[in-house]
């Protein structure tokens, strides 16, 4: 699947995906390279979104593995369907063929495609996500970064199952914890932060144009001002600004003003302690007056 | 960018692409990039992939497949300013760094003329020699007048040298604290063997190109200002904890409840006759976690840190039990349950607390916890203790540790004093026999230690 770097530009233009030049860059790389892109960033930054977007870019199947604590080969890679073959064995029993079924019960019939072996086996080159890879375990890590080295897997049962077409791979972190280094060896890495106030008033347009220039300009300013308060612990994510923007929209607002950021400020911090910060450190007014000056 | 003109001891270093990402491959290692030789080959491979004639696209390229870590992007950054630049520029640190060196040089043997007692040098390492010449010149003029003067008394023989140069050296143990930054800077310029790196190492660390950061400043020297993003630091990184110790579940060999899936898999052999039973294994509870942190008078300096430490591993940390202490042992548990922000905690413990700024007796204060405390000390908890380790009593609170130890599961002692000074505490060493301790001067090491695989076993 070759692409160019201006055409993977148009095609995150395209999907609505905005982003640095950089970041293009490094997703083109991974690409031509066809080694996984490793995300990592702080939430709300477009992690996960830049699967989807990449998925619209290229027309393909989006095949999410979510992790978790706990989660194992059997919930990410495959799985035999017990009942089924208890079934068979059962229904040969019955039908006085029970010595043959035996050698059967291992098939491809009864697998269960689990996403792993599903971005592996499909029939075209998917994008496969694996999303939140630090909240899996330590162990589940090692055995992800054998498949993605060689992007094949060995079922005892069946053999080993190459790729047919090596899927676009997306791991996204949120750092929790430090991931291992055999994985981060395999990845192309990038560390996707908040945008800057030009590339978010970028993102607002596109995503909701009814805002207008001047209130999206003002929202931009005001969310990079509230990011930048280190005591607020959940910074407002591009999702919870659009989010802002469409509500601010529905309000029928042009401008920002003291008492609507007050009464909205729920959609963009979601915990009594930032609102509590925000109204102690920031405020309402205080923010539209510096809004206000910064704008003229 | 491929021609790049090198030379090394007057030979002439191969001027090919391959070899510069090497040597700056080299450059990154050295300054404490971790990166391996697959990467080294994605990072060439990437270059066939971008103009080599655009220097920012060269530099995404390699960031990319080089760096791994967001911190270690500020060390990239930082060494491709000063690697890819044109030949004049590398001539002229080169040049530089010569001149240096020949300083250096010179002030060493200046340092060793000065050092002599009747014609005789005195035996001082090569570390109380940097520290001298380091030394402001008020001070080394000092110095050389009290030498010359013990010169000049005629009384004095050859047996009054080992007392000069206990003299001399506590003076310069003194100089060596004050200019700690200066000499570790001197100290840390391991030579890379290659001249041109060395150079363009040296001209990246006085660059103050992301030289003094909040993260390597010694903890006590934060400024007011930076405290919230100390703070934002200590709680991620107290988050890092949390996640880690959520994730050490043991799995149990007691039979309790009949695990289905697994039952099912295995009767498949016996033709779906649930012939053997699978059981499911049990959680073990999770750790406890028992936070132990001194804040005596000499710790004061840094109390805004291990205040931040106890309320970030409070908010993260459900089962934890915190303590300060100085003369005695004060349980401080219950003001970082009532899920106050931090000020107000803060003002309480404070206010409340009859511990702050006082004497220090860890020996007390072990005891205490013991005897009151003791059904908290299983061998499923995980002391840590904050403390500079100074303390009265000292051999009798390494006792008390040592009982400790061999109650819980393990002893962990962040000491806020930097690493290089530990050599001169004698309680440094009586401690460490019971605890695995970590330097935790400023806010990298701390990182460190709580990145180490200490709590994942």
């Amino acid at each position: 699947m070759f692409v160019s770097l201006e055409k993977l530009q148009k095609g995150f233009t395209s999907a609505g995906y905005i982003c640095d030049e950089e970041v293009i860059l490094t997703v083109y790389l991974a690409l031509r390279l066809e080694k996984p892109l490793l995300i990592e960033g702080p939430p709300g930054v477009g992690k996960t979104e830049m699967g989807k977007a990449l998925a619209r870019i290229f027309h393909t199947e989006l095949i999410r593995l979510q992790c978790y604590e706990g989660l194992d080969e059997n919930k990410a890679l495959y799985e035999w369907n017990y009942q089924k073959q208890l079934l068979q064995i059962q229904a040969g029993r019955v039908e006085g063929r029970y010595g043959r079924v035996d050698g059967d019960l291992f098939s491809r019939e009864y697998l269960l495609e689990r996403p792993l072996l599903k971005a592996i086996q499909a029939d075209r080159k998917v994008v496969l996500l694996v999303d939140e890879v630090d909240k899996s375990d330590s162990e589940f890590e090692a055995f992800l970064f054998e498949v993605l080295s060689d992007f094949q897997v060995s079922i005892p049962e069946l053999g080993t199952i190459r790729a047919r077409h090596i899927p676009i791979v997306v791991l996204t972190s949120n750092s929790e914890r430090e991931l291992s280094d055999g994985l981060k060896r395999r990845c192309v890495f990038l560390y996707l932060d908040f945008p800057g106030i030009e590339r978010e008033i970028e993102i607002i347009k596109a995503r909701v144009p009814q805002a207008g220039e001047r209130l999206t300009a003002e929202i931009a300013r005001a969310v990079h001002h509230i990011r930048q308060n280190q005591e607020i612990r959940k910074k407002p994510s591009i999702a919870e600004t659009l989010d802002w923007a469409r509500t601010l929209v529905s309000l029928n607002m042009d401008r920002l003003q003291g008492s609507t950021i007050e009464r909205t400020l729920n959609i963009l911090l979601k915990s009594r302690g930032d609102q509590r910060v925000f109204r102690e450190q920031i405020g309402a007014d205080a923010l539209e007056k510096k809004i206000r000056s910064s704008l003229v | 960018m491929r021609k790049i003109n090198s030379r090394q001891a007057g030979k002439k270093v191969p001027d090919y692409l391959e070899n510069n990402i090497v040597r700056f491959v080299y450059l990154l290692r050295s300054e404490g990039v971790r990166i391996g030789n697959s990467e080294v080959i994605d990072a060439l491979q990437a270059l066939q992939y971008v103009s080599l004639e655009n220097r920012e696209k060269v530099k995404t390229a390699l960031k990319a497949t080089l760096v791994k870590k967001a911190a270690d992007a500020v060390i990239f950054e930082r060494c491709f300013s000063f690697f890819f630049t044109p030949p004049e520029t590398r001539e002229r640190l080169r040049e530089l760094r010569q001149q240096k060196i020949a300083r250096h040089e010179h002030q060493i043997k200046e340092a060793e003329q000065v050092f002599t007692f009747r014609g005789e040098k005195m035996n001082l390492s090569a570390l109380d020699k940097t520290v001298y010449a380091y030394m402001p010149e008020t001070e080394k003029k000092r110095l050389r007048d009290f030498l010359e003067m013990n010169e000049s008394r005629e009384t004095l023989q050859q047996w009054y040298r080992p007392f000069l140069e206990t003299l001399v050296k506590g003076r310069l143990r003194f100089w060596h604290k004050q200019l700690h930054k200066e000499i570790q800077e001197v100290i840390a310029q391991r030579d890379t063997g290659d001249e041109e790196l060395n150079a363009i190492r040296d001209a990246a660390a006085g660059s103050g190109y992301g030289g003094r950061t909040i993260l390597t400043e010694d903890m006590q020297h934060i400024t007011r200002k930076e405290l919230p993003q100390a703070a934002a630091l200590i709680r991620r990184m107290a988050r890092l904890l949390a996640t880690r110790i959520s994730r050490r579940y043991r799995y149990s060999k007691k039979r309790r409840l009949p695990d289905l899936r697994a039952t099912l898999r295995a009767s498949v052999q016996f033709g779906g006759v649930p012939f053997k039973l699978k059981y499911k294994s049990c959680r073990i509870k999770k750790p406890r976690l028992l936070l132990l942190c001194d804040v005596s008078g000499s710790m004061i300096r840094y109390s805004s840190f291990v205040l931040q430490f106890i309320y970030s591993l409070n908010a993260v940390v459900q089962r934890i039990e915190s303590f300060v202490f100085a003369e005695n042992l004060e349980r401080v548990t219950p003001y970082f349950q009532q899920g106050q922000d931090f000020e107000r905690t803060m003002t309480a413990v404070v206010r409340e607390s009859g511990q702050w700024g006082g004497g220090t007796s860890l020996h007390s204060a072990l005891k205490a916890l013991m005897m009151r405390y003791g059904d908290e000390l299983t061998g499923n908890t995980t002391v840590i203790i904050v403390s500079d380790t100074r303390t009265i009593h000292h051999r009798e609170a390494a006792l008390e540790l040592e009982k400790l130890r061999e109650k819980v599961k393990e002893i962990i002692w962040l000491n806020t004093l930097p690493r290089q000074e530990w050599s001169s505490y004698t309680t440094v060493a009586a401690f460490q026999r019971s605890a695995a301790m970590f330097p935790c001067n400023t806010l990298a090491d701390l990182e460190q230690v709580l990145s180490r695989k200490f709590l994942s076993a």
